[in-house]
């Protein structure tokens, strides 16, 4: 009970926040009303999948402060557990996509356990080799489609069961829903013990420990949670896109992106992650476009990222919505 | 039995013996004040027993149950709380905010910690404070928010090292009331390094003296500004003829 209210209950934001929250919810409600070629639709439909990832990998980089970037990891294996298990068993997406979650949960506290006895500089690299090493075996597996990836078969008719529409705008609205789950989650979450404890261990990881707080515990506890949202996104991206392969679902470039958009909007904050993706996706989809037709400016997108990451770390480390807090205040 | 005891402890650092084969105990409601030279090993003692460093050999004894070599989450899960002579300042969490975490400790309800915390923060007199983040803070308000963050875990020994430095005289004295209060109205055992003399002296009802790792001696204050030794290694003549 008291969970559900924390969850819903948004009073403690400013007025200006409540009012852009609602403006904003209403905005995407009638968006697909409003006419958008598909080109847009698929921009805002990956805007809210990268804030979903984001807003769960706030828990851990962000509340917790810890430097990960290894997600990708775990959009891969909601990914493939909701493609593998619908090519091989026809297993319906709303049962393949919890099992997903549940692999993703178990796999991050195997992974997680050795890996936050590290700290700092070699946390973040050694995330970063989970999950190249992760995806190096999915590059190599034979039985899992191996380099090649896998095609998801395609239904003659949409099929609610297994997520399968011709419109966009059914994707749309599920990624809506599962973005507003996110966001009643990570509302209950900043005020929780655990949200807390972490924001603590980010502070002062001594002094957390001097009161009572296991922080090994509590950062597994939080890069699970993170590795969960972010498999429920994989497990999107496997319907919506009914093909996935290593390099889609598991490159290094896509934990980049999601530690990158959560620290350009904001770390730690409630809407950062949600900014920073409204930020960098059309800019990426921008970029990417106007890259594949220049073949030899490949990398210039990451130089962009990094010269933004810069900027903003440089001037106000807690992202956009840092500067825009510090306007508020004057 | 004594409330905590320390056995034989020795803690190496590859050359520097920062604890030479330490042994004290503590009975339960005392004050106990830990005095020395810079460098004496006081802080280091400290973090052996509330599990920082892990010693070398020797024992730590709390309440019958034998805590060497527990995490300081541990440690405080078992009753003992601390406060760093170095306080990081920073900027991410309120001060009501950093006394809930201490709160949690003992709850998962946050109405209740913000209530427990807020009530300590009474007991203090910081109310005043809340909203405030330590950066913004003197470093007098510094101290006490350390120690109103380790009051909320709701320790029975509180250990504390070196409240009163960087204090003017003023703040020193209210800070020893404060110990005081602490002292008389939760019934917590206390523990302290100091270096300021009018903290140490008036409020510990025994001293123990580290110097170069060894303790070199212990007893009641009025015994301890006249030991030859102590004085010597840590108090100067000075002192000593001022008494
Ligand atoms: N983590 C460490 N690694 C190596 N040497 C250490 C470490 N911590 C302390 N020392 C050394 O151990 C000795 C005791 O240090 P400690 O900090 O315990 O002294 P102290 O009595 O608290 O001094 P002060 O009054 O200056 O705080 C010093 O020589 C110090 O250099
Ligand atoms: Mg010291």
């Amino acid at each position: 009970m008291e969970t559900l209210r924390d969850a819903f209950d948004f009073r403690d934001f400013s007025k200006p926040e409540k009012v852009g929250f609602v403006i904003f919810t209403l905005f995407l409600l009638v968006f697909p009303w409003l006419g958008a070629g598909s080109f847009v639709k698929a921009v805002v439909i990956q805007f809210l999948l990268f804030s979903l990832f984001g807003m769960g990998w706030n828990t851990i980089g962000g509340y917790g402060g810890q430097v990960e970037l290894g997600k990708a990891q775990y959009v891969g294996i909601g990914a493939y557990t909701v493609a593998l298990a619908m090519v091989w068993w026809k297993i319906p997406f709303w049962v393949s996509m919890p099992i997903g979650v549940l692999i993703a949960l178990g796999y991050s506290f195997i992974i997680g356990y050795p890996l936050f006895r590290l700290k700092g500089h070699y946390f973040a690299i050694a995330t970063i080799c989970t999950s190249l090493v992760l995806q190096d075996i999915f590059i190599n597996w034979k039985l899992v489609g191996a380099a090649k990836g896998i095609e998801l078969p395609i239904h003659e008719h949409p099929d609610f069961l297994y997520m399968q529409f011709k419109s966009d705008t059914y994707y749309f609205y599920f990624i809506m829903a599962l973005f507003y789950v996110a966001i009643f989650y990570m509302n209950w979450f900043r005020k929780s013990k655990l949200g807390y404890q972490l924001r603590m261990i980010k502070e002062d990881e001594e002094a957390a420990e001097s009161l009572g707080i296991d922080a090994r515990w509590c950062k597994i506890k939080a890069y699970s949670i993170a590795s969960a949202f972010v498999a429920v996104g994989g497990g999107f991206l496997a319907v919506y896109n009914l093909y996935i392969d290593p390099y889609s679902v598991m490159d290094l470039d896509l934990s980049i992106k999601i530690a990158l958009m959560a620290m350009l909007g904001g770390a730690g904050s409630m809407w950062g992650p949600i900014i920073g993706s409204a930020f960098l996706v059309p800019l990426d989809r921008f970029l990417g476009s106007w890259l594949g037709a220049h073949k030899g400016l490949i990398g210039v997108d990451f130089m962009i990222y990094s010269a933004l990451i810069m900027i903003v770390s440089a001037y106000q480390p807690r992202g956009i919505w840092g500067i825009i807090e510090q306007f508020r205040k004057r | 039995m004594a409330f905590l005891e320390v056995n034989d402890l020795v803690k190496d650092f590859g050359g520097v013996v920062a604890n030479n084969h330490v042994s004290f105990q503590i009975d339960q409601g005392e004050i106990i004040g830990l005095i020395g030279p810079n460098g004496a090993g006081k802080t280091t003692l400290f973090n052996c027993v509330v599990g920082y460093h892990k010693p070398d050999s020797g024992k730590v004894i709390f309440k019958e149950k034998e805590i060497t070599g527990f995490k300081p989450f541990m440690t405080n899960r078992e009753g003992i709380g601390r406060t760093f002579q170095i306080m990081k300042v920073t900027a991410g969490m309120t001060v009501l905010e950093n006394v809930m975490v201490g709160a949690f400790c003992r709850t998962d309800d946050r109405n209740l910690a913000k209530v427990e915390a807020a009530a300590i923060l009474g007991f203090l007199g910081l109310d005043s404070l809340r909203a405030y983040h330590l950066n913004e803070l003197p470093i007098a308000s510094q101290k006490k928010v350390g120690l109103a963050r380790a009051l909320a875990t709701q320790p029975e020994l509180l250990m504390l090292d070196e409240v009163a430095s960087g204090l003017n005289p003023k703040e020193t004295e209210e800070m020893v009331d404060l110990l005081k209060k602490i002292h008389r109205d939760k019934r917590i055992t206390l523990f302290l390094i100091e270096h300021v003399m009018e903290v140490v002296m008036p409020i510990s009802q025994r001293v123990i003296v580290l110097d170069g790792g060894e303790k070199i001696a212990e007893g009641l204050p009025k015994e301890i500004v006249k030991n030859e030794r102590v004085i010597k290694a840590y108090l100067g003549e000075k002192y000593a003829k001022s008494l």
